[in-house]
């Protein structure tokens, strides 16, 4: 596979960390390298959050995502997507929460923007919040086809306590089937 | 090569996870950004092998913590970052002086004072090298990839009880937080090449910790065993003791130097990354050598052949081989996230002053774009 060049951004506290770790990792384990870094300010809660994530089949050295090569872009937070927003690729898709995320006329021109209330989903249908980080990892996946979904789904749940797994396994499905209803669209 | 494992990870959790491979059975510190992972991560593994983490009043009870460790005969670490450093000082020239063997994982931000606490610098290598007043011979390893969190901080335990000193292991905000693979020794292999501190086994009353050869370093039993000695930052003689005694007092800091300075050969290390057939010379260390590793396989993609020297151990410096590569390269970049602190140590190994540098310190990273246009600008 050539270079998947995914970037997650929101602001602090929100827990977007966590998919990024799990794409890594199930990059690695699938065969081939994966690295995620984190960008955040000092601010403990609030300020914004960015998570690059690069998944390849040859060696990573630079692990940040390079503007202008991002093929996915994910943001849960109006701040972060204007910050990041720049680093995607032209023609691009950018996932956003619309509850919180206004995109300009200029950047549905330019991009893919998709609009999934990730955050909704996840403290309403699945039933706790903490896991839109799950639902985002699905909604990502489903859009760029980086990793096959069990190697995805295992890493996803060896980082999660047992008692939680049904919980995020159904987060998961969500996420998926509200990527794949928004691709109809 | 022996045998590697697979391990995924950030920079701060490998470093942990390499002290207790090597032997550490203390930990004391205080939380600071960017290095908190080392203190959580080792808090969790240490009390799993009889080992202890402490969580001290604040950095200066966190280092004279693991120095008393120390000084009981076990392996001892404290993390931090600059401003850390910064308050752990005066104590990191105590175990230099009275010669205790430590690691000091610094995860390097933004500075001076607080600065920028969630930002990658590399502005502490200056201050590595002499974090303390008076005059004694740093050891600082720095590590430029998620591997290398894990092999420089077993090989600054292994210096560390070698040479009877604090070592530095320089990690920085990008690659101690940065999370993926890295292919290191096995547990196996990394016990296999511990070596302890050397011990005395004679006689208690003929045990002289400080008397030995003017090229080696202390031997310090371990405190509590039956072999009595005194302990101080004071100029001392033999057996310890405070002394003004001239011949005395030259020969102790002259013993400090020497038992660096007369070892390099056991302490250099260095990679050397497209060096044969390059015209371009860059010089980099640590997270900044992986922004100029991408820089240099796409300058080669349009006929411009450069090449990456990056010393490992920056403190004391590859200065030898320093000289000899400026002695062939004439185009020479060195690129560091500070305003070139290790570019002065370049010059003066080199002998020569035209050496073009790229620096940054804004808390941002290098990207290869930065070293591209900067190497097609000046060469």
């Amino acid at each position: 596979m050539s270079r998947i060049v995914m970037r997650f951004t929101g602001v602090g506290g929100q827990g977007v960390l966590l998919a990024g770790e799990i794409f890594a990792a199930a990059k690695i384990k699938a065969g081939g390298y994966g690295v995620k870094t984190a960008t955040y300010t000092s601010q403990v809660r609030g300020g914004p959050t960015v998570v690059d994530i690069q998944l390849d089949d040859e060696e990573i050295w630079y692990p940040y995502a390079i503007d202008g090569q991002i093929d996915f872009m994910l943001s849960v937070a109006d701040k972060s997507y204007q910050l990041f927003k720049n680093g995607t690729k032209e023609g691009g898709t950018i996932v956003i929460e619309p509850n919180l995320v206004s995109p300009t006329e200029e950047d549905r021109k330019k991009w893919n923007i998709v609009e999934i209330p990730i955050i909704t989903i996840a403290k309403e249908e699945v039933g706790n919040v903490i896991t839109q980080s799950v639902v985002a990892l699905a909604i990502a996946n489903e859009y760029t086809k980086a990793l096959d979904e069990k190697i995805l789904i295992d890493t996803m749940l060896s980082k999660v306590p047992p008692k939680v797994h049904e919980l995020n396994l159904k987060a998961y499905e969500l996420g998926k089937k509200y990527a794949q209803e928004s691709m109809k669209k | 090569m022996s045998e590697l494992r697979e391990i995924i990870s950030t920079g701060n959790d490998l470093a942990a996870i390499a002290a207790v491979d090597a032997g550490c059975m203390f930990f004391g510190g205080y939380p600071i950004t960017p290095s908190s992972e080392v203190m959580h991560t080792i808090s969790d593994l240490l009390p799993r092998v009889g080992g202890a983490a402490v969580q001290m009043e604040d950095e200066i009870g966190g280092v004279a913590a693991a120095i008393g460790a120390s000084m009981s005969g076990v392996r001892s670490l404290t993390a931090t970052s600059g401003p850390g450093i910064s308050l752990k000082a005066e104590n990191l020239g105590l175990a230099q002086m009275a010669e205790v063997p430590l690691v000091v994982v610094n995860v390097m931000r933004g500075g001076p004072s607080t600065g920028l606490p969630t930002r990658v610098a590399q502005g502490d290598v200056a201050q590595a090298k002499n974090p303390s007043h008076g005059d004694y011979k740093s050891i600082t390893l720095c590590a430029g990839n998620l591997a290398e969190c894990y092999t420089e901080t077993v090989r600054a335990f292994n210096l560390a009880d070698r040479f009877m000193q604090p070592v530095f292991v320089l990690l920085d905000e990008t690659i101690g937080h940065m999370h993926g693979k890295a292919m290191i020794p096995t547990q196996e292999a990394v016990k296999a090449g511990i070596k302890l501190r050397k011990t005395f086994d004679g006689p208690a009353e003929e045990y002289k910790p400080y008397g030995v050869a003017q090229d080696e370093p202390a031997v310090l039993n371990p405190m509590f065993t039956g072999y009595r000695y005194h302990f101080t930052g004071l100029h001392h003689d033999a057996d310890g003791f405070p002394t003004e005694e001239i011949e005395t007092c030259r020969k102790l800091i002259d013993r400090l130097f020497r038992k660096v300075d007369e070892h390099r050969d056991e302490i250099e290390l260095n990679e050397e990354y497209m060096l044969e057939d390059a015209d371009i010379l860059l010089i980099g260390y640590g997270s900044a050598s992986l922004a100029i590793k991408e820089a240099i396989n796409e300058l080669r993609k349009e006929g411009i052949k450069a090449g990456m020297f990056r010393p490992i151990t920056l403190w004391p410096s590859p200065e030898e081989r320093l000289y000899e590569l400026g002695q062939k390269f004439d185009k020479v970049l060195s690129v560091e996230l500070n305003q070139g602190q290790y570019l002065e140590e370049i010059q003066r190994a080199m002998g020569r002053k035209d050496i073009e540098k790229l620096t940054k310190t804004n808390g941002r990273p290098f990207s290869p774009a930065d070293i591209i246009e900067k190497v097609k600008e000046v060469f």
